[in-house]
């Protein structure tokens, strides 16, 4: 059921500790279906504490991101490995706002996309993610331990347009330094 | 906590200033239950469990009771068998019973010991089958002789390189199981002695008073004789699924001569022998020792009751690579649904003739899917069209013989060229020895296979051979230039040479665009596109209807002209060519979907441009970013090549519900639908398809009219597209919420 509060009353941090790692532990225990041990969770947090997320709603821990990024076949990649909100707590946009917190580190990191799986029967998380721009790209047969298909869901930065002008400007500094007799503009188309 | 050196350090900096905090610091989870709930077990070793009573022989003194564990044994073999088939490990499904594991044991208990035996006799032939259609051994394996062969073995070896871990690489892993035990080649005696004696126990229980006293020195099954008849049917049609089961499978190993027909008629006994145990459930529920049953879904007998002799943990230790997990075995209902669907996804294989022509083949292994057959199924259709290609690849020097009788008298390059609709004489034509052309028959090979897998790989796979149909086009026209150039030959030779060269490239346009237009429809199938993109999915698709149109009408016209010269006059020729000529009745149906998709991809521009809904925004990226990862494949396959972003937005964006009711593509569509009746009117499949498809374009047309007159869209009218009529042509539908 549905719990009544007001969404500016909810608090989002940046993973800041051990102290945060039972809490987050909890949650995603207790709401989702794969098993995870300790070790999978500190490798996340260790490694990547700027990417994971809580938000808290009167000092309770009611959802957590956690999430990874690195280099992945020459592609810098951002990875979403857990998300979880509170049953009570679902429908008012934490889990967006977790989400989009970590993204948006991840794009200021250099990411160029990010990539996470998700059950092809979780229409929640699936409607969250197509909101944010992410696509199916892949359908994974039996992904899960339960013989359930996943979707890997694929949100692609856009690519900065190159910025030819400082080049061609310094095309044309170089060959006035050479000398080479040519017209400016011979000098600028390849 | 250790961490490799270069990695970044934990929050507190060195590890050896951690907190000391109990919980952080907890003893490796190595048992917990929650990660490897299947190691946890009762017993370690199957002969603890024996000395324990977990397997007794016999299974109760009671022969009544007996008999109920044995048929529950019987169900829970099959529950075991689905759950396997459907992803579990072998080793916590069917051989989880110890009396499989123990062979021997059973020999005192002739019912038990026969279906053992049966049992893992269908195991081995199931592994036997999937793992040979994995690794393309099934001809090399079996006593085939080929001569001059090592490019084609080379070429399976590398494709064994390129399919990475597959569901059936788990299906197949069998560590240290008792595949195969002494005798188990002498099952189908053994049960078939069984079924005789149980013949006569049950002639015996209904015959007449009189005839009684002749039947009298036949034991009876179990001790009720009240019973006796319903028992000895319930055993009856379990014994005899399993037998029929074995002798399809074996059938199926040899689809020459009879087997498909031998096959067939198992597959209905099968059926048969499912429907009677079907109809034993209320019997044994009725009669069982364990009274009612809490979850029906969870029972894996008829009965309800547990089985004896099961126990999934054993074998945690050979359930590798995985770690041992508990898995959810199918409920006995289930699995009989389970082995119903398999039998008819087998009948439709066997239903096939084994001699089909190049598109018979496509669009059997395409229509096929349509079944989601499981992977037993498809691993038998895979195994069935590699014969297929096998049995034609064998040409005048390489003999193809198997069990001492010769097979393959065409080539791949014949089927090839009769795919191109090129004259009978081409395939003898010295150009299949080219490199290009013996890699565009590898490449076809290649493309059965992809189309045997299940969708979710095929979709990617086909997106990977793409550019590889398209170096191929390439390669082939680089090759044939050449040849053409050095060719000392005469004028017929030359004419018979650009023929068979134009045929081909031809052809291989026309298959490059299809596998493209398989890639995008099965995005439907698979539920890759949210309706945001069902815009720019059917400009795609449009685009690729045309190209694929033109170059099947090209094929085909090229073939009808070529024939008209052979057998016309110069002058007559030029009168007939423009007279009443008809578009072939396929091109008619590429040029419907045309309709439809160019229709599809209008409507949603509009309410795009004029409703601003199924608009591709998001906070992170555009349409361009969902764009470029959709078409990835094709955009890099340069498939077509002025195919981009910017065109498909150039196209969409100024269109408007004026301009869509210009068009009239849904009632375009309806009418070539009409008329392509008369057409397919032999076809059943293909009337099928046209039926859906004028629904599609019928009700689209009405939605689009009503779209029209709305203008705008109040709150609380809702537009969806959904797949109801056709699974990759959405229909429209206006409905308030």
């Amino acid at each position: 059921m549905a719990l009544e509060f007001d969404t500016s009353e909810i608090e989002y941090m940046s993973y800041s500790g051990e102290h945060h790692l039972p809490l987050i532990m909890n949650l995603v225990d207790q709401e989702l279906s794969e098993p995870y041990s300790i070790f999978t969770y500190r490798y996340f947090v260790y490694l990547w504490p700027n990417l994971s997320f809580l938000a808290f709603h009167k000092g309770k821990c009611v959802g957590t991101v956690v999430c990874k990024m690195g280099d992945h076949r020459h592609t810098f990649r951002g990875y979403i490995a857990m998300l979880v909100v509170l049953n009570s707590y679902r429908g008012r946009g934490i889990a967006t706002e977790l989400v989009s917190r970590s993204i948006k580190v991840m794009m200021e990191s250099g990411c160029e996309e990010v990539t996470l799986e998700a059950e092809v029967t979780n229409k929640g998380a699936l409607a969250l993610y197509g909101r944010l721009g992410f696509i199916r790209a892949k359908r994974l047969f039996r992904y899960y331990l339960n013989g359930v298909d996943a979707f890997r869901l694929k949100l692609l930065f856009p690519r900065p347009e190159p910025d030819y002008s400082d080049s061609i400007k310094s095309v044309a500094d170089e060959s006035e330094e050479h000398g080479d007799g040519m017209p400016p503009e011979e000098r600028i188309i390849q | 906590m250790l961490l490799a050196p270069g990695l970044p350090q934990p929050p507190w900096g060195d590890s050896s200033r951690a907190p000391h905090d109990p919980d952080a610091l907890l003893t490796p989870l190595i048992m917990d239950p929650k990660m490897d709930s299947g190691i946890v077990s009762t017993y370690y070793s199957v002969d603890e469990a024996i000395e324990n009573g977990a397997a007794p022989i016999p299974l109760n003194f009671d022969r009544t009771s007996d008999i109920q564990c044995v048929i529950d044994i019987m169900d829970h073999f099959l529950a075991c068998e689905a759950t396997w088939h459907k992803g579990g490990s072998l080793a916590q499904t069917v051989y989880s019973c110890i009396y499989l594991l123990r062979p021997e044991r059973t020999s005192s208990h002739a019912l038990l010991h026969s279906f053992c035996r049966v049992i893992r006799a269908t195991c081995s032939a199931l592994v036997s089958a999937v793992s040979d259609a994995r690794t393309n051994e099934v001809n090399f394996t079996s006593g085939l002789k080929i001569l001059r062969y090592q490019s084609l073995l080379l070429f399976f070896r590398s494709i064994l390189a390129w399919l990475s871990v597959r569901e059936e690489d788990l299906f197949t892993m069998a560590y240290g199981l008792p595949l195969k035990a002494n005798g188990d080649e002498k099952c189908l005696s053994m049960i078939h002695a069984v079924d005789e004696t149980l013949c006569r126990q049950l002639k015996a229980c209904s015959a007449p008073v009189s005839e009684k006293a002749v039947l009298e020195d036949i034991e009876p099954l179990q001790t009720h004789l009240d019973l006796e008849e319903d028992f000895c049917k319930a055993v009856l049609c379990r014994i005899r699924f399993r037998k029929h089961f074995y002798h399809v499978l074996t059938c199926l190993r040899k689809p020459q001569g009879r087997g498909l027909e031998l096959a067939k008629k198992h597959i209905i006994s099968c059926l048969s022998e499912l429907d009677s145990m079907l109809n034993t459930e209320e019997f044994l529920r009725h009669n069982s020792a364990c009274g009612t049953v809490k979850n029906e879904d969870e029972k894996t007998t008829a009965s309800g009751c547990q089985p004896v002799g099961f126990d999934s943990t054993l074998n945690s230790r050979s359930a590798a690579p995985t770690p041992p997990r508990a898995i959810k075995l199918l409920s006995w209902k289930k699995a009989v649904n389970y082995f119903q669907k398999l039998l008819h996804d087998l009948g439709v294989i066997c239903s096939y003739p084994l001699d089909p022509v190049f598109e018979g083949a496509m669009r059997f292994v395409v229509d096929i899917q349509k079944f989601q057959p499981d992977l037993v199924a498809r691993a038998h259709i895979q195994s069935y069209v590699m014969q297929w290609i096998l049995m034609r690849i064998a040409n005048e020097q390489l003999l193809l013989v198997q069990d001492g009788k010769l097979y393959g008298r065409e080539s791949l390059f014949a089927v090839i060229c009769k795919a191109a609709l090129l004259p009978e004489g081409a395939k003898n034509h010295d150009i299949q020895k080219n490199e290009s052309v013996q890699q565009l028959g590898q490449l076809l090979i290649t493309l059965f296979r992809v189309l045997c897998a299940n969708t979710a790989w095929q979709r990617r796979k086909l997106g990977k051979i793409l550019q590889d149909w398209r170096i191929i086009y390439v390669q082939l026209e680089l090759a044939f230039r050449k040849v053409f150039g050095e060719a000392a030959s005469t004028p017929v030779e030359q004419d018979l040479l650009l023929r068979v060269c134009k045929h081909i490239l031809i052809w291989v346009e026309e298959q490059t665009y299809w596998i493209a237009l398989r890639f995008l429809m099965l995005g439907f199938e698979l539920d890759l596109y949210s309706t945001d993109e069902y815009c720019m999915v059917y400009w795609y698709i449009y685009i690729y209807l045309i190209k694929l149109a033109e170059k099947t009408h090209l094929k085909i016209m090229l073939s009808n002209d070529s024939s008209r010269r052979k057998s016309k006059k110069k002058k007559d020729f030029v009168k007939d060519v423009g007279k009443d000529y008809q578009v072939p009745p396929v091109v008619q149906l590429i040029q419907c979907y045309i309709y439809v998709a160019q229709g599809l991809m209008m409507m949603l521009a509009s309410l795009r441009n004029e409703n601003k809904i199924f608009l591709c925004q998001g906070p992170f990226n555009s349409e361009h970013e969902r764009f470029v990862q959709h078409f990835e494949v094709l955009q890099k396959a340069c498939l077509p090549d002025h195919a981009s972003f910017f065109s498909f937005s150039e196209t969409v964006a100024n269109i408007r519900f004026s301009t869509v009711s210009m068009h009239n593509c849904f009632k375009d569509a309806q009418k070539i639908a009409k008329d392509l009746r008369g057409g397919f009117a032999n076809n059943p499949d293909r009337l099928a398809e046209l039926r859906r498809i004028e629904q599609v374009a019928e009700h689209n047309h009405v939605a689009l009219n009503l779209l029209c007159r709305l203008g705008s869209l109040e709150p609380s009218l809702k537009v969806s597209f959904d797949f109801i009529h056709h699974p990759h042509f959405a229909t429209a539908s206006v409905k308030r919420s």
